[in-house]
């Protein structure tokens, strides 16, 4: 009888706090925990008895990395719980802030966190050092979401313009200008980031049968929609969520875990791509047609490309959406006013990471009953675990050097955010 | 001249302060050139051992592992800097400190009895050790990391604001959201750096910088507000999110519900 414990203790190039633990006995893989230990956060419990209009304020702070998208699900199932009805100059500005948020967030991922993997290097710093020219312009790509986030919500982390109803400050027409000038100058690093991860094989140690989840965005490829779709073919209205993520709490780990039929899933990149990949287009079309080998379901690896696929659709969106906007003309307007009374509002965005779920209970002066949030971090905690042991398992033999570089490459992959996933559901 | 070595540290929090400093997309490369950084857990795989000269620790200290972790940083480090305003006054996790117990709110999230985990009320860093600065914020500011980065590197103290937001609002000549359109602003007790940021977008200043130096104009801020017919509770709410159990002190205890 020989027990053995591989540990990676703290995942590097990831946000949060979070690690891995294998337990072998007589080669065999007992148990695989993917640990996660920074610490509780209580966000539902904070915001009882917060009024409606505040809650943004709070509950974008969930993450530094994914305000933008908690910004929207927050205001999202406010909106959903009063039945605000908005301008369609605020839905397109709202699309653009999404797409804002994918450029930022997967740039940062792609060069900075997972590539100095593929490259040898343990940073973009060091990785500087001899690509020096892709660096850069991954640097002014992520600048170009930033630049996106700042004109639209007020600043590049916790903004505060998106608001219950609206945006209070239009951005004006030289700071969309601008970012039509980033845009264009960005897509070939776009297009880039596709052609370099498309350059390694995707490791085989970790094929299964993943399932995936993400929105329904509609007739074209996006981040935003009122349903879910799974990659058993059911598609459900995002109010019957909890029906997806069936959380429970386990012992070592501040994030609770997720399953949909009794099976882990996977949500973010990877599941969009797969899912809808029919309603890319142009060059991220192209780009998937031409590495559709690279972009493989069973292989949670893949979404690292994915990620690359939607940075080239974000910028090609994010530059229609501003032309649209300025052809129609920019309009300061008024936030919506509405009636506010004792309800329920369930929210479903893509966050970078996956589907990002907010769902407020108010009493009849708007104030917070109850509330749940899910992240995707949390939603793929079940899925990590499953492909560690997997890892695990083929790579029986192995010295552990090697099977933790393997482990701390898949779970990179999942490009997990640590800080959104411990404070999750009210129970 | 050998670099100082530079560690980049968070325990609980969103990770927003060290990704401010990611977000200096035009200064990075050059701003990294000028350390030997041996720790920063999210942006590297790196780490060395040993001495630091200086260390930046953002988030609140929410679990065991926390307070040890930064007891390490204080140990090996000559000057550390509280980044952002949970290391400072512990933010949104701080919130209901005073109201209600850490046994409340695993019953209330995780419907458990037991601590299972190893978690604590979530506190600053500077309830726990000595910091010899602090640069405050919710996240911090860019610009003035930079200046504060900069002054270090040159022997100086980074800079640091001793007034509140409504004098930089006073400079914008921005209208007053209070006065103009009746809007609960904390700006009056809020410490400025931010260039008045909210009130220019017609907002009213929330207070993610945390209270300015004495914030004797809390009790007056908060009758000025009942004045104006926001609930006790609500009042409280607004002036919790970054304030927390400071809050409180600056009150002597006015009683919310």
């Amino acid at each position: 009888m020989m027990s053995k414990k591989i540990q990676i203790e703290e995942l590097t190039r990831v946000e949060g706090h979070g690690g891995i633990e294998i337990f072998l006995k007589d080669g065999r893989v007992k148990d695989v925990k993917f640990n996660i230990f920074e610490g509780p956060r209580f966000f539902e419990h904070v915001i009882k008895s917060v009024y409606y209009e505040k809650i943004p304020d709070i509950t974008r702070r969930i993450c530094a990395i994914c305000t933008a998208s908690h910004s929207l699900a927050s205001i999202g199932a406010i909106e959903n719980a009063f039945k605000v009805e908005v301008t369609p100059q605020t839905d397109a500005l709202r699309d653009l802030l999404i797409h804002g948020e994918m450029i930022e967030s997967h740039a940062l991922h792609v060069f900075m966190l997972a590539l100095p993997d593929f490259l040898g290097f343990p940073d973009a710093i060091h990785m500087a050092s001899q690509h020096l020219d892709a660096v850069k312009s991954a640097l002014d790509l992520k600048k170009t979401g930033n630049l996106i986030h700042t004109a639209l919500s007020g600043r590049d982390v916790h903004g505060m313009n998106d608001r219950v109803g609206g945006f209070s400050k239009t951005p004006s027409v030289e700071q969309l200008e601008e970012i039509k000038e980033y845009l264009v100058k960005v897509k070939p690093t776009t297009e880039l980031a596709v052609k370099l991860l498309a350059g390694f094989d995707l490791p085989s140690y970790n094929f299964s049968d993943n399932v995936l989840m993400a929105i329904d965005s509609g007739d074209r490829f996006g981040f935003l929609g009122d349903s879910v779709l799974a990659s058993d073919g059911y598609v459900y209205p995002q109010s019957e969520y909890e029906k997806l993520t069936n959380e429970i709490v386990v012992q070592h780990s501040y994030a609770k875990h997720s399953s949909y039929k009794g099976k882990p899933f996977m949500v973010g990149a990877l599941s969009r791509v797969q899912l809808s990949h029919k309603k890319l287009e142009g060059t991220a079309a192209e780009l998937y047609k031409e590495h559709k080998d690279k972009v493989k379901q069973g292989n949670s690896i893949s979404n690292n490309i994915a990620q690359a696929i939607e940075l080239v659709h974000s910028v090609d969106r994010a530059h229609d959406v501003i032309e649209n906007l300025l052809s129609e003309g920019l309009k300061q307007e008024d936030l919506v006013e509405f009636d506010v009374y004792a309800s329920r509002g369930i929210n479903a965005v893509e966050a970078p990471r996956g589907l990002l779920y907010h769902d407020y209970t108010f009493d009849d002066k708007g104030a917070i009953l109850k509330s749940n949030i899910i992240t995707p971090t949390a939603q793929n905690a079940a899925n990590i675990e499953k492909d560690a042991r997997l890892i695990a398992e083929n790579m029986h033999g192995k010295p552990d050097e090697e099977l933790k570089h393997a482990l701390e490459i898949m779970a990179r992959a999942y490009d997990p955010c640590i800080s959104c996933s411990v404070h999750l559901v009210h129970l | 001249m050998s670099k100082p070595k530079l560690g980049i540290f968070s325990l609980t929090g969103c990770g927003g302060d060290q990704l401010q400093i990611l977000n200096m997309e035009d200064q990075l490369l050059d701003l990294v050139s000028r350390f030997d950084i041996v720790d920063f857990q999210e942006g590297s795989s790196r780490k060395e051992e040993g001495p630091i000269d200086i260390s930046f620790v953002e988030g609140t200290v929410s679990t065991e592992h926390d307070l040890k972790k930064l007891k390490e940083i204080r140990a090996r480090s000559k000057i550390v800097i509280a980044l952002g305003n949970c290391a400072i006054e512990g933010c949104i996790q701080a919130m209901r400190n005073g109201e209600t117990s850490l046994r409340e709110r695993l019953k209330d999230v995780y419907g458990v009895d037991e601590n299972f985990f190893d978690a604590k009320l979530s506190k600053p860093i500077t309830d726990y050790i000595d910091v010899e600065f602090s640069i405050p914020g919710c996240p911090i500011e860019k610009e003035e990391t930079l200046r504060g980065i900069t002054s270090l590197l040159h022997g100086d103290s980074p800079p640091y604001y001793s007034y509140p937001v409504c004098v930089e609002c006073k400079l914008n000549e921005y209208p007053c959201v209070i006065t103009e359109y009746g809007k609960p602003c904390l700006g009056p007790v809020i410490r400025a750096g931010c260039d008045a940021r909210c009130p220019g977008l017609g907002l009213d200043c929330i207070g993610c910088r945390g209270p300015v130096e004495g914030a004797e104009n809390f009790a007056a801020e908060y009758q000025m507000l009942l004045d104006r017919g926001y609930s006790k509770k609500d009042i409280m709410n607004r002036l919790r999110v970054f304030s927390g159990e400071l809050s409180e002190d600056f009150l002597g205890g006015i009683d919310d519900e």
